[in-house]
């Protein structure tokens, strides 16, 4: 006698019952999980969310470059361009939740001292004022993609086990608990009856 | 008695003006509607030869600069070629701003460590330098470059290497060529004879270039001593110890501090923009001044040397207008952004 591939038996029902309380601490677990991941995404919409604010700064230093384009020429603002130093910054990969999450670290700004020329100066200013926002807005959209991603997995998770897998372990229990009641009530019987035989022979 | 040499040459300079593109035509370019409609437009004038030569794909804002920078370095080595004598050095030292200007950015490439190549320099006659361009193309770092200009007009920079070792910044050595090709250009302008209008356009371009200086580097906020130290040594109508006292004054202060004009107005300008009053660029106002200074010079020194001087400046204003047409349209910008850079009448 089995339900499924599970034999109907007193060893099975305790397999399933350990199986049960197993799940039901996974499921905890990953709703915790759920709950930090979002928890997080929404500490990092708040930094994406700046990035309307941020656009229009980035538009505004963009359009002093062009102006300085316009009054030196390419070659010269190239060649400008050439003293700024590189700017510094490290990508490593961080754990959040068991999710990995790109991480950047700052290092030393790009430097614009040499540069001569007014405009190509403010221009450079201005720019060099956005690199490190622009480094955080985009690790804070790296970051939210690989939780979301996460996030997603992690709830379908949740949902397979409290609408599925849950409740077809308690239906199982439950038709399992109810054979093995069914069969000891025969046992009984049978015992009773066995017993009355016997007392009619002797 | 002017000089019949002189004479020849402001008469030719006279013909040579008439292939200036007006400013209207200039605000006519400002307005077309793209790039390729601007190179049409310009097919007519003395650029169209190198247009021309161009397939339509390839017309873009870089090539152009390169055709108006070729056009203008040609401008100015003609009539450097047909002057004879003491007008000959002064156009010769004059041409030099080509010279410095490729200089500067040999030395910002090799300060970066960026590898730059002859096509990035602009295009000079080779018998009107001294300098060995190939050479500094190849050196391995600033050292070497100021190493090999050791035998040339430029032999100063040495001095200033152990300030640009200690400074790291590239400025030290730019101004220092500044210095030094304003200090040559002042000297000989000094020497020509009926060279008044020389002497004041060449003195107002000084004074121009100082107070860009010093209120360009007083905005970031460089110490008064820097400033004074990075400013050009010759000085025409704005004295040292004016210029002193301004690198040692508050920016708001300038305009009064200046009484003479139009240097006032300029500084109350460059207050406005720093204020965030106006968005055009620093170097915008001095450039007008300057370029109005050499329009104005077309009429009063009609007959004088500075009318060959003030041809050359309007060479240089029409090339920097042309580029700003040329990169405002393949960046798209609108036309009262363009026209706002422009230096017309």
């Amino acid at each position: 006698m089995s339900v499924g591939r599970a034999a109907v038996t007193r060893g099975v029902l305790l397999r399933l019952r350990e199986q049960i309380d197993f799940v039901k601490r996974g499921k905890e677990l990953l709703k915790m999980k759920r709950d930090n991941l979002a928890a997080e995404t929404n500490r990092l919409l708040a930094k994406v969310g700046t990035r309307h604010e941020f656009d229009k700064r980035l538009m505004a230093a963009y359009e002093t470059l062009k102006t300085a384009y316009m009054t030196l020429g390419y070659s010269r603002i190239q060649s400008e361009a050439s003293t700024v130093g590189l700017l510094e910054a490290k990508i490593r990969p961080r754990s959040v939740m068991g999710v990995l999450v790109p991480e950047i670290v700052q290092g030393k700004k790009p430097t614009t001292t040499s540069i001569t020329s007014a405009s190509a100066y403010a221009a450079a200013e201005k720019l060099n004022g956005l690199v490190g926002e622009l480094l955080e807005i985009a690790e804070a959209e790296g970051r939210i993609e690989s939780i979301a991603q996460e996030l997603m997995l992690t709830n379908r998770k949740v949902n397979a086990l409290e609408r599925v897998l849950i409740p077809n372990l308690l239906e199982m229990i439950r038709y399992i608990e109810g054979r093995l009641e069914e069969e000891t009530l025969e046992e009984f019987f049978r015992a009773k009856r066995v017993k009355a035989v016997i007392r009619r022979a002797t | 008695m002017k000089p019949a040499a002189i004479t020849y040459l402001v008469t030719r300079t006279h013909g040579l003006r008439t292939h200036l593109i007006s400013s209207r035509d200039i605000q006519f370019l400002a307005k077309a509607k793209s790039l390729k409609e601007v190179s049409d437009s310009l097919l007519r004038t003395e650029y169209g030869t190198e247009i021309s030569k161009l397939p339509t794909k390839e017309v873009d804002a870089i090539t152009l600069e390169q055709i108006f920078l070729k056009t203008l370095v040609n401008r100015f080595f003609f009539v450097t070629r047909e002057a004879q004598g003491k007008m000959q050095d002064l156009l010769t030292r004059y041409c030099a701003r080509f010279e410095v200007e490729n200089i500067k950015r040999v030395i910002r490439a090799k300060h970066s460590g960026e590898i730059l190549e002859e096509p990035n320099l602009i295009p000079l006659p080779r018998e009107y330098t001294l300098v060995n361009f190939p050479a500094l193309l190849n050196a391995k770092d600033v050292d070497e470059v100021v190493a090999l200009l050791r035998e040339t007009f430029y032999r100063p920079l040495i001095e200033r290497l152990e300030a640009y070792r200690q400074a790291g910044v590239t400025m030290v050595l730019e101004t220092a060529l500044d210095n030094i090709y304003f200090g040559k250009v002042w000297e000989i302008a000094s020497k020509i004879s009926d060279g008044k209008g020389v002497k004041d356009l060449v003195g107002k371009e000084i004074d121009l270039r100082n107070l860009l200086i010093a209120f360009s580097l007083k905005v970031r906020g460089l110490s008064p001593n820097l400033i004074q130290e990075i400013l050009v040594s010759s000085t025409y109508r704005l004295s040292e110890s004016k210029l002193h006292s301004l690198t040692q004054a508050r920016l708001e202060d300038a305009p009064s501090m200046l009484a003479t004009q139009p240097y006032s107005r300029l500084a109350s300008e460059v207050v406005n923009i720093v204020r965030g009053g106006s968005h055009i660029p620093f170097e915008i106002p001095f450039l007008k001044q300057l370029y109005q200074d050499a329009s104005k010079a077309l009429k009063t020194c009609f007959l004088d040397a500075g009318y060959i001087v003030a041809y050359l400046l309007l060479s240089e204003c029409e090339a920097k207008n042309l580029v700003a047409i040329a990169i405002g349209k393949q960046l798209g910008l609108p036309e009262e952004g363009i026209l706002k850079s422009l230096f017309v009448d």
